[in-house]
């Protein structure tokens, strides 16, 4: 055991004669993400129509200092950026996933229509019954509706270039259609408590789904974390893989319900946010290197895309409060034109 | 090697039929088209029921029953017959320029581009009553250049499939900065919806009297392009050597579509999927020549949205609902349809 030397550019983790190899880069990567995402969490805490320090405001989170100020960070910056958190990390881990599953960059939850059918379904259950764990559960059954109709009438995903994508722009139009004749045909206040879902936005935020998503993040990042090993093999041809000893049929449907549940709920509690489950990995790959799949790093990115923008969202345009669903729409969308017309050769995630 | 010298290679001998054969589908289509007229003027979501409307047609003196058909549905019937026969052309031409069965304007992102254009005019102090379809045709113009510019750059001969997303990905970038301009801007939201969702409803013929000129100049346009297009669609080199002039057909073929394209979103907003639904059936009817497609399309163009009109009367009575989302039903699973296909063609 005492023989074992890390090969270079990897680091060795050793508790016992258990011993784990981990890329440098990619760990470093991923703390800078987590440094930077602690700093954007104070910064999230302390900016705001009455701005704190970060120490104030870090004791009023605490509970500790002024009342008033106790009062803003506790019950108003908390739980918004929990649930932006929260929110942004299950975007992340999804679209990283998927995009991997799919190898393909553009299959993100939001263009393989699982966010626009989380969001049909969770309309549904606002315009029908109105008990506060319905969103969360009906978002899910659609997002796994939209997820199998995608990837069954594509036949299959990754081994067929853009279809999987273009099958699930349809499925996802068919699902907003539906989106949108429900908020025609309900009442008016139904509707106006369904239109968070419309843009992705933090202002509502039931505590209910939001404790749902983090545990179901606590759940699903372990779980991601064991099938981006066997992922990693994806990115050769199935064939390969499958000479490899993996199974590609079985780590691709794994792969899939990770991504769905994870996004499903998160659509629950923020609606769909434009483009975060596209940048994020992106981000996430460029800083942690090409080595493996970077679920965790993917994670924290998406969790600081929502936290910056929705700090953003809050602060520029004040008193207007853009919603942070269309900051990342407009601050992403130039990024995924980009990557379209880009004439490099197709790089798989 | 020749040819014949190949046993492996056998010519399929092409079905001889007669020049204007495909002629024979017009008649029937329109046939259709006045049938989808006569349901838009009879059937409605209010109290005038069929039998009323129809009496009224027949010169029947029901004032109530009079004013629903003529004041309210005959103007929405006419903007819907035009709106719709310029989107199906629309459809036709870009798919044939592009050569790629989905190339749509409202997937490439060309209305998206028109209303949006109309938005930020808006929000720069124009006003909705002054406004010329020349700032939607500009802005569809603008969107129309981009999705070619990107249909250009991903190259021929590459999956046809991502143009479709490169202009849904502009289709959605458009879409957030319309909602940002609207966000900050009460006064424009309240002008603007009109100009967000696409509805025949409501829209008088003064609206069409404003549109008509890029309308006719749009299907001059068409008219001219036609052919030097369907030589394109042999290849490049072979349509010069047939004396079209590609680059140029390609202009004029993008300058009608922003016409159509402007002109009929100014007249009813952005209504999706009738460019790609239209061209399809038309193509499944009388073959992928655009010169044959274009007829059926004009005619098939209006009968989808006038059919997709009254559904949406129908579906939610008492209340309407946008005619897009109707149109959207119907065009996605044609769409799904497409992509299935083992091989995407290319036109």
């Amino acid at each position: 055991v005492t023989a074992l030397r890390a090969p270079a550019g990897t680091v060795l983790l050793r508790a016992g004669d258990r011993t784990v190899l981990l890329p440098a880069r990619s760990a470093g990567g991923t703390a800078l993400l987590a440094a930077l995402l602690v700093a954007a969490a104070a910064a999230s805490l302390s900016f705001g129509a009455a701005s704190l320090g970060p120490l104030p405001s870090l004791a009023a989170a605490l509970g500790l200092g002024d009342a008033s100020d106790v009062l803003v960070v506790q019950t108003l910056r908390l739980p918004r950026l929990a649930a932006g958190l929260a929110v942004g990390a299950a975007l992340g881990l999804s679209g990283c996933l998927l995009q991997t599953l799919a190898r393909n960059r553009l299959a993100t939850p939001g263009t393989v229509g699982i966010d626009d059918g989380a969001t049909a379904f969770a309309v549904a259950s606002v315009v029908g019954v109105s008990t506060s764990l319905a969103p969360s559960g009906m978002a899910l059954v659609g997002a796994a509706t939209a997820a199998a109709l995608a990837f069954g009438l594509a036949g299959g995903a990754g081994t067929a270039g853009y279809r999987f994508v273009v099958v699930g722009l349809g499925v996802g139009a068919v699902m907003g259609a539906l989106t949108n004749l429900m908020l025609v045909r309900a009442p008016i206040d139904a509707a106006s408590a369904a239109f968070p879902w419309a843009v992705g936005s933090l202002n509502t935020r039931p505590p209910l789904p939001v404790a749902l998503l983090a545990a179901a993040l606590a759940a699903c990042l372990p779980l991601s974390v064991l099938v981006a090993r066997r992922l990693a093999v994806l990115r050769l041809p199935d064939a390969v893989a499958t000479g490899l000893g993996v199974r590609a049929g079985r780590v691709r449907l794994a792969a899939l319900a990770l991504a769905v549940v994870t996004a499903g709920l998160a659509v629950a509690v923020g609606g769909p946010l434009g483009l975060v489950a596209l940048v994020a990995p992106e981000a996430a790959r460029k800083v942690c290197g090409p080595r493996g799949v970077p679920v965790v790093a993917s994670a924290l990115a998406g969790a600081l895309l929502v936290v910056v923008a929705d700090l953003a969202g809050r602060t520029v345009a004040a008193p207007i409060e853009v919603p942070v669903g269309l900051v990342t729409s407009v601050v992403g969308g130039p990024y995924l034109v980009w990557l379209l017309l880009s004439s490099r050769p197709r790089r798989t995630p | 090697v020749l040819v014949q010298d190949r046993p492996d290679i056998r010519a399929r001998p092409a079905p001889v039929r007669p020049r204007r054969a495909w002629r024979r589908v017009l008649p029937p289509l329109a046939l259709v088209l006045l049938l989808a007229v006569l349901a838009s003027l009879l059937v409605g979501s209010g109290q005038v029921g069929p039998g009323r409307a129809l009496r009224v047609l027949l010169g029947g003196s029901d004032e109530e029953a009079r004013f629903a058909v003529l004041q309210l549905r005959w103007p929405r019937t006419i903007v819907a017959t035009v709106v719709g026969a310029a989107l199906g052309a629309a459809g036709a031409v870009l798919q044939a320029a592009a050569r790629n069965p989905l190339a749509e304007p409202g997937l490439l992102g060309v209305s998206a581009g028109a209303s949006t254009a109309v938005v930020v005019v808006i929000a720069l102090g124009g006003s909705v009553a002054t406004l010329g379809p020349h700032v939607a045709v500009l802005g569809a113009l603008l969107g129309c250049l981009a999705a070619l510019g990107a249909a250009r750059l991903q190259g021929v001969g590459d999956d046809p499939v991502r143009l479709v997303l490169a202009g849904a990905a502009l289709t959605g970038l458009l879409g957030s900065l319309t909602s940002v301009l609207l966000l900050l801007d009460r006064r424009t939201a309240d002008e603007v919806r009109f100009w967000t969702v696409g509805a025949v409803a409501g829209r008088d013929l003064s609206v069409l009297s404003g549109v008509m000129p890029a309308l006719l100049l749009g299907a001059l346009l068409v008219v001219l392009v036609a052919r030097p297009l369907a030589a394109l669609a042999l290849g490049e080199q072979v349509a010069a050597g047939l004396g079209a002039r590609p680059g140029l057909a390609r202009l004029g073929a993008v300058a009608s579509v922003a016409l159509l394209v402007g002109g009929a979103t100014a007249a009813a907003g952005p209504i999706g999927f009738v460019g790609l639904v239209v061209p399809f059936c038309a193509r499944a009817l009388v073959g992928p020549d655009l010169r044959r497609v274009l007829l059926p399309s004009v005619l098939l163009g209006p009968v989808m949205v006038l059919v997709a009109d009254v559904v949406s009367r129908l579906a939610v009575r008492p209340y309407e609902m946008p005619l897009g989302v109707i149109t959207a039903l119907i065009g996605a699973p044609v769409l799904v349809l497409v992509v299935r296909a083992r091989r995407v063609p290319t036109l």
